[in-house]
């Protein structure tokens, strides 16, 4: 069995487990701190331009189907190896902060709302350790484990998400636009960072089964994984107003208000520590990703577990310790705004007719 | 092919119950067999009778013809087969030429067939297997009366040539399987198996040390309940246990009397197994690491009936919990290996003296121990898996108490990654589940009205899927 290999129904489900995955921990009250209660606009916006460019992958994956290309081959046989390198290097980068992200804001949220404090190493380790498991075990037990949780997971996101929907007061909405067109599109583009969750699908392209509606599952999760942050971040502005950019862990405060009270506990912490399984799932499929990267930027495919590759990994995680994983993402994306968009919007738009051409080579390779 | 009695019988003589006669039909013939293993009278009427009151022969073929009364003769192909006839309870016949030909003068030892201890039933077919392989076959044979009934016969096991049947049902199982089981079989190298269990390790294809991946049952009616849905039957000779592949976690939720119930009421069954798997599980850990890290979760009268039960205990919530948990493993130990009558009075000792006095000396909280003895009832609800439930309820507990929330997030993750890893014989061990089978949730916690089944499992390979065609 190829340990890889994911079919395209649980790609979906993978896909929408990594967009409810992390994009409700400090990722609201950042925008909110940028555009007010336009937020949810520039959430929106991003998203348009996230479908294109999914649209355009799902295209290329449809173009691979039956030869089999992986991300590194596909560019090797149509640009050229150093540009393969060049650009798996930055893939690594972006999945090595986005992993940092999503750790810190996981270990904020452990310390913060749930009163347990541990230092970076002794938080991290247990996490890197599921993840090179899960590892070892290939993307295709991780896709599984997204299908068995992914009920569970979406029970407790809506349960989070019910009784706030129920009180919240959609004028505080209004007027739409008030923080300015251009600076709601500005900041989905600075902020744009965080919503590209499909380039995970680069470093499985090749182990997908693909059936005849290749397309609908995908989109439908792409959908529903988009409606439910444009409203969570709505959701988010008009519960807390002007003070939405001071919670920065939208999840955890959004569920003061779901169905409990102190008499009768704090069960909504059940279902936020349930919802926290997508965070993990989201951040052992980067950590597999930053493996593959360093795999293709290599050029050699492991058989084995490699230790190195894993230890090259474990390190960036462990960067929070030495800078503040703000000041981190401020400096890479200052320096990184350009090459980040150019692999996260730019190459999708290119990988069909990269494809294309990787795939016409392979074929006069092999008359 | 040629058997040199000389060369057979210095294999043997010397042996106590070796037994050598000479009979003078036409041709010298002399038989052999060993006492412990056959039945005299059929030594007498399918060999001797026959042969001293039929006249004269000149061949052993004429011999065979003449043996006709006997229903299992033939002539063995090498030294190897007759002595595996031999050590069976047949009896050889050598003439002076090193021809040989074996007749069935088994002895029938052992138990009756009987209701399984292990898999009682309110409805539904009583008989178990026994450790006779024959029997065993004759049940299967019984219910399956087919030419599509197929049985692959080989012995393992270098000393004790354990008779193993890998029974199928042709046009049904994937082929590629029972060659590939068939397969590993032949390449077992041991000098004995004693039961099928021994056999279960050599099947497991990725060696998994914690679960088991080779269904077992005592029940002829599951066993071929099973194979309809294209799975193969091991039976080995001197086991009662029958083993069937390709195995599913969901099996472990399906009880013997499952089909012979109304659905609706083993869907509802299956359900409780399943919540009660979970929360035997979970609970311990929950409790530890609600109690140390996250007592807001609980709510505040509970929390305070909880806080005054446990106010005066000396342990940590972490200690008491592993020292339930532990003590409850062993007095589960202990009960297994007691007589049925000492096992009672076990029990009683258990729950009622040592888990009331130490409530009672303030050694361990009332919420502890039953929360350890809830859990520890769930785990039965899958007898086959106890031990190995039961040590990871101690890993999850002890991660719990270290890591809170976090440690039973992680931890249960990384249990179900390594769940959903595993695949033998081309059968992903979630399956209906992970990956989703939609086909296949027809009979895996809910379970749809028989009659309308069907399809097969999609999740075992097989080749005809359809139940009615």
């Amino acid at each position: 069995m190829d340990k890889n290999r994911v079919s395209i129904d649980q790609l979906a489900l993978l896909y929408l487990l990594l967009v409810m995955g992390g994009k409700f921990l400090t990722l609201p009250s950042l925008l909110a701190g940028d555009v007010g209660h336009d937020s949810w606009l520039s959430v929106a916006f991003s998203f348009v331009w996230d479908g294109i460019c999914l649209c355009f992958l799902l295209w290329a994956i449809r173009i691979n189907d039956g030869c089999k290309m992986d991300i590194s081959a596909i560019l090797d046989r149509s640009v050229s190896r150093p540009i393969t390198v060049a650009l798996m290097a930055i893939f690594f980068v972006i999945f090595a902060l986005r992993i940092n992200v999503l750790l810190s804001s996981c270990f904020k949220m452990f310390s913060v709302t749930f009163d347990v404090s541990a230092n970076w190493i002794v938080y991290v380790l247990p996490v890197a350790a599921l993840a090179f498991f899960a590892l070892t075990k290939g993307f295709n037990a991780i896709a599984r484990m997204g299908q068995l949780l992914f009920g569970l997971i979406l029970i407790a996101v809506v349960a989070l998400f019910v009784s706030p929907f129920m009180e919240v007061e959609l004028g505080a909405l209004l007027p739409i636009g008030e923080a300015g067109w251009g600076k709601i599109l500005l900041t989905s583009y600075t902020r744009s960072f965080w919503f590209s969750d499909y380039i995970f699908i680069y470093f499985v392209m090749d182990g997908i089964k693909i059936k005849k509606h290749v397309f609908a599952p995908i989109l439908i999760s792409f959908g529903v994984g988009a409606l439910l942050c444009i409203t969570l971040n709505a959701v988010f502005v008009a519960l807390f107003g002007y003070l939405a950019p001071d919670f920065d862990m939208a999840m955890s405060k959004i569920g003061v208000f779901s169905a409990a009270s102190t008499a009768n506990g704090r069960w909504d912490w059940l279902t936020l520590s349930i919802w926290l399984i997508s965070v993990f799932i989201k951040v052992t499929v980067f950590i597999f990703c930053a493996y593959k990267c360093l795999e293709k930027i290599v050029g050699v495919r492991f058989a084995k577990f490699n230790w190195i590759a894993a230890a090259i990994v474990l390190v960036t995680l462990s960067l929070p310790m030495f800078v503040s994983t703000r000041q981190l993402l401020d400096t890479v994306i200052k320096w990184g705004v350009i090459p980040f968009t150019l692999v996260q919007y730019v190459l999708p738009l290119l990988m069909p007719l990269l494809t294309a051409t990787a795939r016409r080579k392979t074929e006069m390779c092999h008359e | 092919m040629k058997i040199s009695f000389d060369q057979f019988s210095k294999l043997w003589r010397g042996q106590d119950d070796f037994r050598l006669r000479e009979i003078d039909c036409g041709i010298k013939l002399r038989a052999v067999c060993l006492d412990t293993m056959c039945d005299d009278a059929k030594v007498s009427a399918f060999v001797l009778q026959p042969l001293a009151y039929v006249g004269e022969a000149t061949s052993i073929d004429e011999v065979e013809r003449k043996l006709a009364a006997g229903t299992g003769v033939r002539q063995p192909p090498n030294l190897y087969a007759a002595a595996e006839d031999f050590t069976n309870g047949y009896t050889l016949i050598f003439d002076g030429q090193d021809n040989c030909i074996s007749v069935d003068t088994r002895t029938v030892i052992g138990r009756g067939i009987a209701e399984p201890p292990t898999s009682m039933v309110m409805r539904g077919p009583r008989e178990g297997f026994v450790e006779d392989i024959k029997v065993n076959i004759t049940l299967l044979r019984k219910r399956l009366k087919t030419p599509d009934f197929r049985i692959v016969n080989l012995a393992v096991g270098k000393y004790t040539n354990t008779a193993v049947a890998v029974c199928y049902i042709e046009g049904i199982t994937r082929q590629s399987i029972v060659d590939d089981v068939v397969q590993r079989l032949q390449s077992v190298k041991t000098d004995g198996i004693l039961d099928s269990s021994y056999l279960a390790r050599y099947l497991d294809v990725n060696k998994t040390f914690l679960f088991r991946r080779v269904g077992s049952t005592e029940k002829p009616d599951i066993a071929v309940g099973k194979m309809l849905e294209g799975r193969i039957a091991i039976i080995v000779d001197g086991s009662p246990m029958v083993l069937t592949l390709p195995y599913l976690f969901v099996e472990d939720m399906q009880a013997p009397g499952d089909y012979y119930e109304n659905s609706a009421m083993t869907t509802l069954s299956r359900a409780l197994r399943f919540v009660s798997v979970i929360a035997s599980v979970l609970l311990p850990a929950l409790y530890v690491c609600l109690q140390v890290y996250n007592y807001q979760i609980i709510p505040l009268r509970f929390l305070i009936t909880v806080l005054n039960a446990s106010e005066a205990i000396p342990f940590s919530p972490l200690s008491e919990m592993i020292l339930v948990l532990i003590v409850f493993d062993i007095l589960r130990e202990a009960n297994l290996r007691m007589p049925s009558a000492v096992g009672i009075s076990l029990s009683l000792v258990g729950a009622i003296v040592l888990g009331d006095a130490a409530v009672q000396a303030g050694l361990l909280g009332a919420p502890a121990v039953m929360i350890g003895a809830l859990s520890g009832i769930g785990l039965f609800t899958l007898p086959d898996n106890t031990l190995i439930l039961s040590l990871l309820r101690l890993i999850v507990t002890f991660v719990a108490g270290i890591m809170g929330l976090l440690g039973v997030i992680l931890s249960t993750m990384a249990i179900i990654v390594y769940l959903c890893a595993m695949q033998d014989y081309k059968t992903p061990f979630l399956a209906p589940f992970a990956p989703d089978i939609p086909e296949d949730r027809q009979d895996a916690i809910a379970q749809i009205p028989v009659p309308n089944m069907k399809k097969r499992p999609k999740s075992i390979p097989n080749d005809n899927d359809d139940r009615r065609g």
